[in-house]
C-alpha cells in the first residue's frame, strides 16, 4: 500500500527532473561553444544544450526556412548579424524588447552601452532588437614591412617613406605602384582580402539607404567614388581580371599570397591574425588603419568636419530567437550567458587551449562587447609584438566602424552591389551607370515590399477547395468511364486488379507530386515569403520574368542551354567511348569497370572538394593546370586556364566535371552494347567491313535507343543542374559575371535568400515548361534517326 | 646561323623525325618488313633537332606554334579539307567530292570573313620549344603510344596484340584520370594538417610528426572517466578541497569541457612530445606558453641533453618521417557527437533507409510495373505516358509544398520522410522493370492461370522470379541513392540521432572543414561499404540492365 504513492512521486519527480533539450543552431562545433554549454548546463542542472552545428554561421536558409515555417525550429540560432534583419523583418526571429525590459535592471542583462554602437545597432530592424551580438570584426590594411623595407630604395625614391603603412588612397595606389612587380607581387588589390565596395563606399559616406529604409540609394556619388578607386587600383596592377587569379581556389594557410610575399598590402578581417599565427610567423607584417579618402584624412573639402579620419566596416554574430521557440525562458537565460563576459571568456580560453595543445598561438578574436575586448587582450596578448600590436589596432577600429543598413533586401543589396562592382571593374559599364541599374533592381524590390499590403491576402483553404474539386472531377470522370467502358466479367476482373496494382504509384503520384504540384502553380501567383500568409498578385511574377527580371531569366536559361549543348555531347561520347572499352573482354575488366564507377560513388561532398582543388588555377596547387603548364603550356604558348574564376572558363569548367562523372551513365551504355546481337559483327566482319565502319553501321544504329535515352535524360539534367553549381560556385554568387547562374540555382536564391517562394514558384514552372517543350522536340526528332526494331 | 633558320630546321626535323618514328614503331609491331630505316632516320632526326644548340644549350625540341583564334583554325581546317576533297576527287575521279570540297571551300572563305572581321584577331607566330621535363617525356611518351595505338587498331587486319595491348594501356589511363579522385582521398585521409596545402604542390606521400613519449610531471597529462567516457585531461587548477580541476583534450568530441575529480582518480599518462630541430640541436616540445612560445627539451647535441630552452615558434622546424597518420580516422570517430556513440547511430539511420527504401522500392515498384505491362485496363497507356512525364519534374516544384504535408503528418525530424515514400513507387523504376516483365512469354502466365492461381499468386510465383536481374539492378540503384542521398535528411533530420551518414558527413565537412583529414578519414569510410557493394555485385548490375531491354532493342 506504501508502494504507490512512492512510485506515484517517484514519477512526478522522473517527470519534472526530465531533461530539457535546448537546441542552438548554427554554432560553430568548436570547444568554445561546447564550453559555453557545459558551463550552462552546470547552472541550469537539468537542461542539456544541444549545439548543433547544420553548416557553421552561414546557416543553410533553407535549413532554417523550412525548419521555422514547419513549426520545428530550434531555440536560439548563431548567426552572422548581417542575415538577421532579412530574416526578422519577415517575422522569422522573436523581438527581445520585451525580454531586455523586464530584465533590464539585473546585472546579467546585456545592454546597449555596454556593445559597440556598429555591433549593437545591426540587429536593430525598426526600432525592435532581433539579436544580441558576440563576436565581431573589423578590417584594417596589412602591410608586409619587410617587403617594404627590401625596396625601400625604389620607395623613397617616389619620395614615399618606407616605415610606415599608406594613409590616404592616393598614398595606397602610389605605394602599390612601386611595389607591384610584374609576374612576382602586386602591390595592392582592392577587393583582395575582405574589403569589398562597402569598405570604400563607407569611407566616402555612401549611406546606401535612405534613413526611412525606403530609397535605395547605391547610386549615389559617393559610392560611385568609392567604385571609381577601386577601379584604379585595379589598373595599377595590371587589370581586374589578371589580379583575379590571386583571388582563387586554396589560398588558406601558407599559400595566402600575402603571407607568401605575392601581395604586398591588402584590407582584410581580424580573422585572419590566426592564419598569420600558424603560417605567416616569419612574416614582418603590421597592421594600420584602412587607407581614407584624401579629403577625409585631411579633413578638407566635403569631409571639413567629420570627426572620424579612419573609417572601417564591421561584422559579426548574434544570437537570435527564431519564432515558435519552443522554449523561450530557458532561450533567454541562454543567450544572456553566451553573450554576457562570462560566456565569452568561457569560450575563448577553451579556443586557447584547443590552439595550444595543437602547438598554435592563440589569437583572441574580437567581440561586440567592450569589456571583453579588453579583458581577452590583457588575457591572451601574443608575445609576439607584430600580433599584439595587430591586435590592439583593430580594437581600437571597432570605435570608427560602420555596419552595412538593417534592412528587409540585405542580402539583395549585398548580391546587386557585389554585381555592380564587378561590371564596373570589368569595364563593361562606368560606375555610376552600373550602381544605377542595381539601384533598380533593390529599389523596384523595396517599393514591392512597401506596396504588399495593397494585394489581397488568400488562404490556403482556398487552395485545398480547388483541388478536392479537382479530385472530385476526375473522380467523376473515371467512374463515368468505368462505367461506359464495354468490358467483359473476366476483362472486368483483369482491369481491377491491374488497377490494384498500379494503385501504389497513383497514390504517390497523387499525395506526393500533383498535389504539391497544384500548390506550386498556386503560390506561382502569389507573392509569399512562407512566413506571412500568401497574396494574390496574379500574373504578375510571370510579367516580371519577362519585364524588369528578363535580363537574369535569360542569363539563367543562357547558361543552362551552354551546358545542355557542350555538356550533353560531349558526356556522350566520353561514356560511349569508356563503354566501349570496357565492352573489350580483356582481362582485368571488373577491376577498370569498377575504378571507372568510382566517380559515381564518391559522395558529392568529397567530390565538389576535390574538384575544387583540382581547377586551382594556381600552377602550383591546381594539378590540372600544373599539367597544362608544363606541357601545353609551354609548348604552344598558351596561358592555363582561369577555371572557376574565369567568366569564359568556369562553364568549360563545370562540363569537364561532368565528363569526369560518364561512369555513371556507363552503366546503361555497356547494356546497351551487350544487347546488340553478335551476329551482326559477325556478319559485318564476313562482310570485310572495318572497325570504324561496322561501328558506324552496326553499333551506332543499334544502341540508337540507349543513346535517345541518354540525349533526352542528359537535357533533362542540364537544364536541372543544381548540386554541383550549388558547390562550386564561390559562396553566395553565381561564379564570376554570373556565368554559373543556372535556372534552378536562382530559382534556389529567389526562394531561400530573398523570400520569393511565389516568384520562385513560377520560375519552377516556367523550367517545367522549356523541359517539357524540348523533350517533346526530341520525341518528334527521334523519329527521323532512332532505330526502331520492326516486327516486334 | 641565324638562330631564326636554326629554329626552322630544328622544327622540321623534330616534325619529320617524329612521324618517321611512330611510322617504323608502327611497321615494328605489326610485324612488317622495312620498320628499321624509318626508325633509324626519324631517331636521329629527332636527337638532331633536340642538340641544337638552340635554347641557351638545353635539351630541347624546337617548335614554332602558331596562334590563331578560334575561327582562325576553323577555317584552317575546313581549306585542308577542302584541299584534300579536291585531291581524292581527281585521284579516284569521283565528281561527287567535288561537291563536298566545295562546301568545305565555302565554309573556309565564310570563316576567314569572320576572322578578318574581328579587328581583335591576330595572327602571332610563336617560337616555343619542348623541353624534355620529366612530365613533358611522359606526355610524349603518352602521344606515342595513343599514336601507336591507334595506328595498330586502325590495320585492316587487326593485330589482336597490338590491340590488347593499346586497349590495357587506354584503359590504365583511363583508370589514372578516373580513379585519382578516390585515390587522392584516401591518401588525403592519411595526411597531416600541414600536407593538405602545401607551397611545393600536391602532396602525394604522407609525412607524420615524428614523436617523444615524454612523462610531464609539473604539467600533466591525466587519463580518467567522465560521464562514463574515457578522458584523456589537462589539469587546470585545483580547488579548495585539493580536488583537481582538468579540461579534457581528448575524445574531440568533449574537448574544452572542464569538470572536477579526486586526484586519486585520474592517472598521470606520456605525452607525445613532437620532435623539432632548430639551429645545431634537435629536441622535443614539452609545452606551450600562453604566449605560444614553446619549451624544448634538447636531444642532442649530446652536451645539453636533457636541458631545456625557451623558442619562438619560427625558430623550429618539425622532424617528420613518411608514414601513414592513422589517427585521422579514430579522432574522426572520436570527433562525432557522444550521443551518435562514435557514428554507429549515423550507420544504423543509414541501414534503416537503405532496408526500408530498398524494400519498399522493390515491392512497389514490381507490382506497378507489372500491372502496366501484363495486366490490361483502360486508360493503360495514357497513365503510362504520365508516368514518364514525371520524370521530367524538377524537384524544386515540389520541395517546399511536400515538406508542408510531411510537417502536417508530424515526421519533421524523423526518418519517415525519408523512406515512406519508397513504398510508392518511382517512375524510373517501374519504367526499367517494366521493360524486362513484357519480354516474358505469356505462355508462363496461362500456365499459371490454367492452374488457378490467382494474379497475385501468378505476379508473386512466376513473374517475380523471372525478373531478378533487374530487381538486382533496382535494388543496387536504390541502396546507392539511398546511401548518398543528402538534400532530403539536409531539410527533414534536425537532431543527429535521426542524422543519416552522408549528411553527418556533409556537416562534418562544413564544422571540421579546417581539418580535412579528418573528414577525408570520414568519407572514406562512407564510400568504402558502397564500393565493395558495387565490386561483388557489379555482374548483376551490368547483365541487370542488359537484359532490361534498356540497350538496343
Amino acid at each position: 500500500m506504501k508502494l504507490l504513492p512512492a512510485l506515484v512521486i517517484g514519477w512526478l519527480a522522473a517527470t519534472v527532473r526530465a531533461d530539457t533539450h535546448l537546441a542552438v543552431w548554427g554554432a560553430p562545433q568548436g570547444p568554445d561553444s561546447i564550453a559555453i554549454a557545459q558551463a550552462f548546463e552546470l547552472k541550469h542542472p537539468h537542461v542539456r544544450v544541444r549545439m548543433l552545428g547544420m553548416g557553421v554561421g552561414q546557416m543553410n536558409p533553407q535549413k532554417l526556412l523550412t525548419a521555422i515555417v514547419g513549426g520545428c525550429p530550434p531555440d536560439l540560432v548563431y548567426q552572422g548579424r548581417f542575415n538577421i534583419c532579412d530574416w526578422a523583418s519577415r517575422g522569422a526571429f522573436i523581438a527581445l524588447d520585451d525580454l531586455l525590459a523586464r530584465d533590464w535592471a539585473a546585472t546579467d542583462c546585456p545592454r546597449r552601452e555596454d556593445y559597440y554602437d556598429a555591433a549593437w545597432s545591426e540587429d536593430v530592424f525598426a526600432g525592435h532588437v532581433f539579436g544580441v551580438p558576440t563576436e565581431a570584426d573589423d578590417r584594417a590594411l596589412y602591410w608586409n614591412r619587410g617587403m617594404f623595407r627590401q625596396k625601400r630604395h625604389q620607395l623613397e625614391m617616389a619620395g614615399l617613406d618606407w616605415q610606415r603603412a599608406p594613409r590616404t588612397w592616393s598614398e595606397l595606389l602610389r605605394y602599390s605602384k612601386v611595389l607591384t612587380e610584374k609576374g612576382k607581387c602586386l602591390g595592392f588589390i582592392p577587393n583582395f582580402g575582405n574589403a569589398w565596395l562597402y569598405l570604400y563606399a563607407f569611407q566616402t559616406g555612401a549611406t546606401f539607404l535612405s534613413p526611412d529604409g525606403r530609397q535605395c540609394t547605391l547610386a549615389s556619388p559617393e559610392a560611385a567614388e568609392a567604385l571609381d578607386f577601386m577601379r584604379q587600383g585595379y589598373e595599377v596592377v595590371g587589370g581586374y581580371s589578371s589580379a583575379n587569379v590571386f583571388q582563387s581556389g586554396f589560398q588558406d594557410g601558407e599559400n595566402d599570397p600575402f603571407i607568401a610575399g605575392r601581395v604586398a598590402m591588402k584590407i582584410d578581417g581580424d580573422w585572419s591574425l590566426a592564419g598569420l599565427a600558424r603560417y605567416g610567423l616569419a612574416l614582418d607584417f603590421a597592421v594600420a588603419p584602412p587607407p581614407t579618402p584624401d579629403d577625409r584624412y585631411a579633413r578638407t573639402g566635403r569631409f571639413a568636419g567629420v570627426q572620424d579620419r579612419f573609417v572601417t566596416w564591421t561584422g559579426g554574430w548574434c544570437y537570435a530567437m527564431p519564432r515558435g521557440c519552443p522554449h523561450r525562458e530557458l532561450a533567454w537565460q541562454f543567450m544572456k550567458f553566451a553573450t554576457s563576459l562570462e560566456g565569452r571568456l568561457i569560450g575563448n580560453r577553451a579556443l586557447a587551449m584547443a590552439d595550444r595543445a595543437k602547438g598554435r598561438v592563440y589569437i583572441p578574436r574580437i567581440q561586440g562587447l567592450k569589456a571583453a575586448n579588453e579583458v581577452l587582450y590583457r588575457l591572451y596578448r601574443p608575445a609576439d609584438p607584430r600580433f599584439a600590436e595587430a591586435i590592439k589596432v583593430h580594437i581600437g577600429l571597432m570605435n570608427v566602424s560602420r555596419v552595412r543598413p538593417p534592412t528587409k533586401v540585405g542580402q539583395l543589396l549585398w548580391d546587386a552591389h557585389v554585381r555592380a562592382t564587378e561590371e564596373t571593374l570589368l569595364g563593361k559599364a562606368s560606375a555610376l551607370a552600373a550602381l544605377t541599374v542595381e539601384q533598380q533592381t533593390v529599389q523596384r524590390e523595396l517599393d514591392l515590399l512597401n506596396g504588399r499590403h495593397r494585394y489581397p491576402v488568400v488562404s490556403m483553404a482556398w487552395m485545398g477547395g480547388i483541388a478536392f474539386l479537382a479530385f472530385l472531377v476526375a473522380l467523376g470522370v473515371s467512374i463515368v468511364s468505368w462505367r461506359k467502358a464495354r468490358l467483359g466479367r473476366l476483362a472486368r476482373h483483369e482491369a481491377r486488379w491491374g488497377y490494384l496494382c498500379i494503385a501504389p504509384w497513383v497514390i504517390g503520384f497523387l499525395v506526393l507530386t500533383v498535389e504539391p504540384m497544384l500548390a506550386s502553380l498556386f503560390f506561382s501567383f502569389t507573392d509569399y515569403d512562407v512566413l506571412s500568409p500568401p497574396r494574390w498578385v496574379g500574373a504578375r511574377n510571370y510579367l516580371d520574368m519577362v519585364g524588369p527580371d528578363h535580363g537574369n531569366v535569360l542569363k539563367a536559361f543562357g547558361n543552362a542551354a551552354y551546358l545542355a549543348g557542350v555538356g550533353v555531347p560531349l558526356g556522350i561520347v566520353s561514356g560511349l567511348a569508356v563503354a566501349l572499352l570496357l565492352n573489350s573482354g580483356v582481362r582485368g575488366i571488373r577491376f577498370y569497370r569498377l575504378v571507372f564507377y568510382l566517380p559515381a560513388i564518391v559522395p558529392v561532398a568529397a567530390s565538389s572538394v576535390l574538384w575544387i582543388w583540382l581547377l586551382t588555377p594556381d600552377t602550383k596547387q591546381g594539378l590540372i593546370n600544373s599539367l597544362w603548364s608544363s606541357t601545353i603550356g609551354t609548348w604552344l604558348s598558351l596561358p592555363s586556364p582561369g577555371w572557376l574564376t574565369a567568366e569564359a572558363w568556369a562553364k568549360p569548367a563545370l562540363i569537364l566535371m561532368g565528363v569526369w562523372g560518364a561512369g555513371s551513365g556507363m552503366v546503361l551504355w555497356l547494356a546497351g552494347l551487350k544487347g546488340v546481337p553478335s551476329s551482326l559483327y559477325e556478319a559485318a566482319e564476313i562482310d570485310g567491313a572495318s572497325p570504324v565502319c561496322s561501328f558506324r553501321n552496326v553499333t551506332l544504329p543499334m544502341l540508337s535507343p540507349v543513346l535517345f535515352f541518354n540525349i533526352v535524360m542528359g537535357f533533362i539534367g542540364a537544364i536541372q543542374e543544381f548540386d554541383r553549381v550549388y558547390i562550386m560556385s564561390p559562396e553566395g554568387t553565381n561564379g564570376p559575371s554570373d556565368s554559373l547562374l543556372v535556372p534552378a540555382k536562382y530559382l534556389f536564391t529567389n526562394a531561400f535568400t530573398y523570400f520569393k517562394i511565389g516568384y520562385a514558384s513560377a520560375l519552377a514552372w516556367t523550367i517545367l515548361a522549356v523541359i517539357l517543350l524540348i523533350t517533346l522536340v526530341q520525341f518528334r526528332l527521334a523519329r527521323f534517326w532512332v532505330h526502331e526494331e520492326t516486327g516486334k | 646561323m641565324s638562330s631564326n633558320l636554326l629554329v626552322a630546321i630544328g622544327t622540321l626535323s623534330a616534325w619529320i623525325g617524329a612521324v618517321c618514328l611512330l611510322r617504323g614503331l608502327y611497321l615494328g609491331l605489326s610485324h612488317r618488313p622495312g620498320f628499321g630505316w624509318p626508325a633509324g632516320v626519324g631517331g636521329s632526326l629527332f636527337l638532331l633537332a633536340a642538340s641544337l644548340p638552340t635554347f641557351e644549350g638545353r635539351l630541347e625540341v624546337p617548335l614554332i606554334w602558331v596562334v590563331l583564334p578560334f575561327t582562325g583554325w576553323m577555317a584552317v581546317m575546313f581549306g585542308l579539307l577542302a584541299a584534300a576533297y579536291t585531291g581524292k576527287a581527281v585521284l579516284d575521279s569521283n565528281p561527287k567530292l567535288l561537291l563536298r570540297a566545295g562546301v568545305s571551300l565555302a565554309a573556309a572563305i565564310l570563316l576567314v570573313a569572320l576572322y578578318r572581321a574581328d579587328p581583335e584577331n591576330r595572327f602571332v607566330l610563336l617560337r616555343g620549344s619542348i623541353r624534355l621535363s620529366a612530365e613533358g617525356a611522359l606526355a610524349i611518351v603518352g602521344f606515342a603510344a595513343a599514336a601507336v595505338a591507334v595506328m595498330a587498331s586502325a590495320g585492316r587486319r587487326a593485330r589482336e596484340r597490338g590491340r590488347l595491348w593499346a586497349t590495357h594501356a587506354t584503359l590504365l589511363a583511363g583508370c589514372v584520370v578516373f580513379g585519382m579522385p578516390f585515390a587522392w582521398l584516401m591518401v588525403t585521409s592519411f595526411k597531416e594538417d600541414r600536407d593538405m596545402a602545401s607551397p611545393n604542390g600536391i602532396v602525394w606521400i604522407p609525412r607524420v610528426q615524428r614523436t617523444v613519449p615524454y612523462m610531464d610531471r609539473k604539467d600533466p597529462l591525466l587519463e580518467g572517466e567522465f560521464e562514463g567516457n574515457w578522458v584523456q585531461a589537462t589539469l587546470a587548477g585545483k580547488d579548495a578541497t585539493g580536488n583537481y580541476i582538468v579540461e579534457v583534450q581528448r575524445p574531440y568530441s568533449l574537448r574544452g569541457v572542464s569538470f572536477t575529480g579526486r586526484p586519486s582518480s585520474f592517472r598521470v599518462v606520456e605525452k607525445d612530445a613532437p620532435m623539432v630541430s632548430g639551429v645545431g640541436f634537435t629536441g622535443f616540445v614539452v609545452r606551450e606558453l600562453s604566449d605560444g612560445r614553446r619549451v624544448v627539451q634538447f636531444l642532442s647535441p649530446p652536451a645539453d641533453k636533457g636541458s631545456q630552452r625557451t623558442y619562438l615558434a619560427s625558430e623550429l622546424e618539425p622532424i617528420r618521417d613518411i608514414g601513414l597518420r592513422t589517427q585521422n580516422y579514430t579522432e574522426a570517430m572520436e570527433a562525432m557527437p557522444p550521443e551518435t556513440r562514435h557514428g554507429l547511430v549515423y550507420l544504423k539511420n543509414t541501414l534503416i533507409l537503405v532496408v526500408m527504401g530498398v524494400f519498399g522500392t522493390l515491392l512497389s515498384s514490381s507490382l506497378v510495373a507489372y500491372g502496366f505491362a501484363r495486366l490490361r485496363f483502360p486508360g493503360r497507356d495514357l497513365i503510362f505516358k504520365i508516368l514518364l512525364a514525371t520524370m521530367m519534374l524538377p524537384g524544386a516544384v515540389t520541395l517546399l509544398p511536400q515538406f508542408l504535408l510531411f510537417r502536417s503528418l508530424g515526421w519533421i525530424d524523423s526518418l519517415l520522410p525519408l523512406w515512406v515514400p519508397a513504398f510508392f513507387a518511382s517512375a524510373f523504376n517501374v519504367f526499367l522493370i517494366r521493360q524486362f516483365f513484357v519480354q516474358i512469354p505469356t505462355e508462363l502466365e496461362d500456365a499459371g492461370k490454367i492452374d488457378g492461381a490467382s494474379v497475385l499468386g501468378i505476379f508473386w510465383r512466376i513473374m517475380l522470379p523471372q525478373i531478378k536481374p533487374a530487381l538486382a539492378v533496382v535494388a543496387i540503384w536504390t541502396f546507392m541513392g539511398a546511401w548518398n542521398n543528402f538534400m532530403g535528411p539536409l531539410i527533414y533530420v534536425n537532431s543527429p540521432e535521426n542524422m543519416p551518414l552522408s549528411y553527418a558527413l556533409q556537416l562534418f565537412q562544413t564544422e571540421k572543414g579546417g581539418n580535412p583529414g579528418l573528414m577525408m578519414a570520414f568519407a572514406t569510410l562512407t564510400v568504402l561499404p558502397v564500393i565493395a557493394l558495387f565490386m561483388f555485385t557489379q555482374k548483376y548490375f551490368i547483365e541487370g540492365v542488359t537484359l532490361s531491354g534498356l540497350g538496343g532493342r
